[in-house]
């Protein structure tokens, strides 16, 4: 392949360069002319052949060659215009040029034509193409030009196929009605194309769809204004918009190659923009490289085996005609996932070195991700095993209370009615009844204290100011409640205040040397603050067993406690509890 | 004449001692039911002069039903008890229009004579 593009590369400005001296040496043109004229073919060629090597997947650069050929290649017949080899290749040749261009145009950028009204179209073109090839090769000859041939050549041969000089100006002229017919239909297949193309392909196509216009327009008026009369060669003012038109088709791809060229520039852009501190999103990076807003990231859990969105939630990416999917890093074990416009597939290129820039960026995002979804289980884990230990308790002290208490209860009764009965008397048995009766309320009083310790009856019965106010009754050092809320609060938020506060007076009897408390818990927005603070000695230590666990209660409901405690500054403890 | 009680408990052992207890105190036990719906009925039925009224019911709240009862025309006295402490119900019972309270472990039929007997 790369043998024949370097054969290609040096037949185009051969050719180019032969013809054009050819036909100054015949007078044809002047030297500009010559220049602008097979100077814009070998434009076409070259544009063509760096198409070729660059984007290998695309015919684009094939068709673009061929282009180029087909338009210079006609003019062999001015150099050799005594051999009728010449004439042949050359009156075949100029017919190609109208259809090819048609091709080039409707399936830029990929070479392939993807509409059946498209492939269609240039079927048409085509074979009109062959329709005039053949009327010229059988019945034109050049030295007849009124015949219906567009080159006055009184010298040149006629083509090996010549067979008789008719006079076909009708059948051309019908022909130039059906070609003008199929390039006003080219032109509505171009507007549409423009039309339904999403606004990144229309990017890479607009280029090329003005040059496709631009000839369009100028082909139509040249058959339906000048018919087949007009000749570049003498119409001056004709040849500068034929240049023109050969110009643009070049000049709009070498446009579009620039512009990829540009991607480079883009992707290093890129991964500078990765590396800042602090980090961009990885997401709105690549959107910005790519040229697409409306691009998705999904990451890789592999932990999941699952595709997650930024917010950690489950994703199944799947390619539609609006969207694409391009999967990053190995099939099996993927990084990450682009979800994205089609016409970035144009830019395969892009896509793949800015995913691979990225490549880095993303894994530290997915590390990220998993830390995420991962911390959000124990978060949530660990507030529900405080919330099964609370239930748990709560079933306890039930159980208790409506167990072994009433059965002592009604024991404690059956005693009473058995000393009202017995009287005074009874060997003594009197005594022995009041002794047991002394040691049921002990058996009593240890059950409702050990009830009280696994969880309070009055935090179940009458919520958190009752059951406040109990513990306050209850501490050797007195305790002043400023506020406490009125209303109920969600049972772990409840618990996690009443044992923040039991466990903190305990502390302060214990170990403070305090003579007063002060305990403020006030309702503040979606969460419930608790505020305790002792006149003691402070130097309290916030890792010590007991603040340790009630710490780690409030902060498994998301909640936060400070302990501030210098030694002779008494100490202070803030929490706060979410309860939404 | 030997004052009408009515015993409301759900544990039919406390309540069985109870209604002995209070028999024995000389109270005339004119009913014993084990849930907060059934007191209305039995009150409007049997006429006590007093209801001893447990607080915590598996179907609603002595406390409740205490309300329920004051609205009554004629209605009895209610002295509430409960097996937990007076302390476990903050001010609710200082709230709540029952004459009064007896802890389960102090229950006597002559401490129910003594609030019931308070003019």
């Amino acid at each position: 392949m790369s043998a024949l593009r370097l054969a290609l590369l040096l037949a185009g400005p051969a050719l180019c360069a032969g013809v054009g001296l050819g036909a100054v040496d015949h007078d044809r043109l002047t030297p500009i002319q010559a220049v602008a004229g097979y100077g814009a073919d070998f434009a076409a060629i070259a544009v063509g052949l760096i198409v070729w090597r660059r984007r290998p997947e695309s015919r684009t650069g094939i068709l673009l060659v061929l282009f180029g050929f087909a338009f210079a290649l006609p003019d062999l017949r001015i150099v050799f215009h005594g051999s009728p080899a010449a004439q042949t290749a050359g009156m075949a040749a100029i017919e190609v040029v109208v259809p090819v261009f048609g091709l080039l145009v409707l399936s830029y950028p990929t070479g392939r034509l993807a509409s059946r009204v498209d492939r269609g179209l240039v079927v048409a073109g085509f074979s009109l193409a062959a329709g005039y090839a053949l009327l010229e090769l059988l019945f034109l000859s050049p030295r007849e030009p009124h015949a219906g041939g567009y080159t006055e050549c009184f010298e040149c041969a006629d083509p090996w196929t010549h067979v008789k000089t008719y006079d076909v100006l009708g059948i051309r002229d019908g022909l130039d009605v059906a070609i003008s017919v199929l390039a006003l239909l080219f032109l509505v297949r171009l507007v549409r194309k423009l039309l339904v193309t999403t606004r990144r392909q229309r990017e890479v196509v607009l280029p090329l769809a003005f040059a496709g216009t631009f000839v369009a327009v100028e082909f139509i008026v040249q058959i339906s204004v000048f018919g087949a009369q007009v000749d570049s060669w003498t119409n001056r003012a004709w040849f500068w918009i034929v240049v023109a038109s050969t110009l643009v088709v070049p000049l709009s791809l070498a446009a579009g190659l620039l512009w990829g060229r540009g991607a480079r520039a883009a992707v290093a852009d890129l991964v500078l923009e990765l590396e800042r501190t602090p980090p961009v999103p990885v997401r709105d990076a690549l959107a910005r490289t790519l040229g697409d807003p409306s691009l998705e990231l999904a990451l890789w859990l592999p932990e999941q085996r699952a595709f997650v969105d930024g917010a950690g939630d489950r994703v199944d990416p799947t390619s539609s005609a609006e969207r694409t999917v391009t999967v990053l890093g190995p099939n099996d074990s993927p990084l990450a996932a682009l979800i994205h416009d089609p016409a970035l597939l144009e830019r395969r290129a892009l896509l793949d070195s800015a995913g691979a820039a990225a490549r880095l960026a993303l894994e530290n995002e997915r590390l990220q991700a998993e830390l995420r979804a991962q911390l959000v289980e124990i978060r949530r884990s660990r507030a529900r095993i405080v919330e099964a230990g609370d239930q748990e308790r709560r079933r306890l002290e039930r159980d208790l209370h409506d167990g072994a208490q009433q059965r002592l209860l009604s024991l404690g009764l059956a005693l009473q009615l058995a000393r009202a009965r017995l009287g005074a008397g009874g060997n003594g048995a009197d005594d022995l009844l009041a002794e047991a009766d002394g040691e049921l309320r002990a058996a009593l009083d240890e059950l409702r204290e050990l009830a009280q310790g696994i969880h309070p009856a009055v935090l179940t019965e009458q919520g958190l100011g009752p059951a406040l106010r109990t513990l306050a009754e209850r501490s050797p050092v007195p305790v002043r409640i400023e506020s406490v809320p009125d209303e109920r609060l969600p049972g772990p938020a409840e618990a996690a205040v009443y044992f923040l506060v039991s466990e903190a007076l305990a502390n302060v009897a214990k170990h403070a040397q305090a003579t007063s408390v002060r305990l403020r818990v006030a309702q503040a927005g979606s969460a419930v603050a608790v505020e305790l603070e002792d006149d003691g000695v402070g130097g309290a230590n916030p890792d010590g067993s007991g603040l340790r666990g009630l710490a780690d209660r409030v902060q498994a409901l998301d909640g936060t406690v400070a302990i501030v405690s210098e030694p002779g500054a008494g100490t202070r403890i803030r929490a706060e509890i979410p309860c939404a | 004449m030997a004052t009408t009680a009515l015993v409301v408990d759900d544990h039919p052992s406390f309540r069985r001692f109870a209604c002995r207890l209070l028999e024995a105190g000389g109270f005339d036990v004119v009913g014993a039911v084990a849930d907060g719906a059934s007191v209305l009925p039995a009150v409007r039925k049997a006429r006590p002069d007093v209801v001893l009224l447990d607080v915590l019911l598996p179907d609603e709240s002595g406390l409740e039903v205490a309300e329920q009862l004051a609205a009554e025309p004629n209605g009895p006295v209610v002295v509430l008890t409960s097996s937990r402490s007076a302390a476990d119900f903050g001010d609710a019972l200082a709230r709540s229009s029952a004459r009064g309270f007896i802890g389960k472990r102090d229950l006597t039929a002559s401490a129910l004579s003594a609030l019931v007997g308070e003019p």
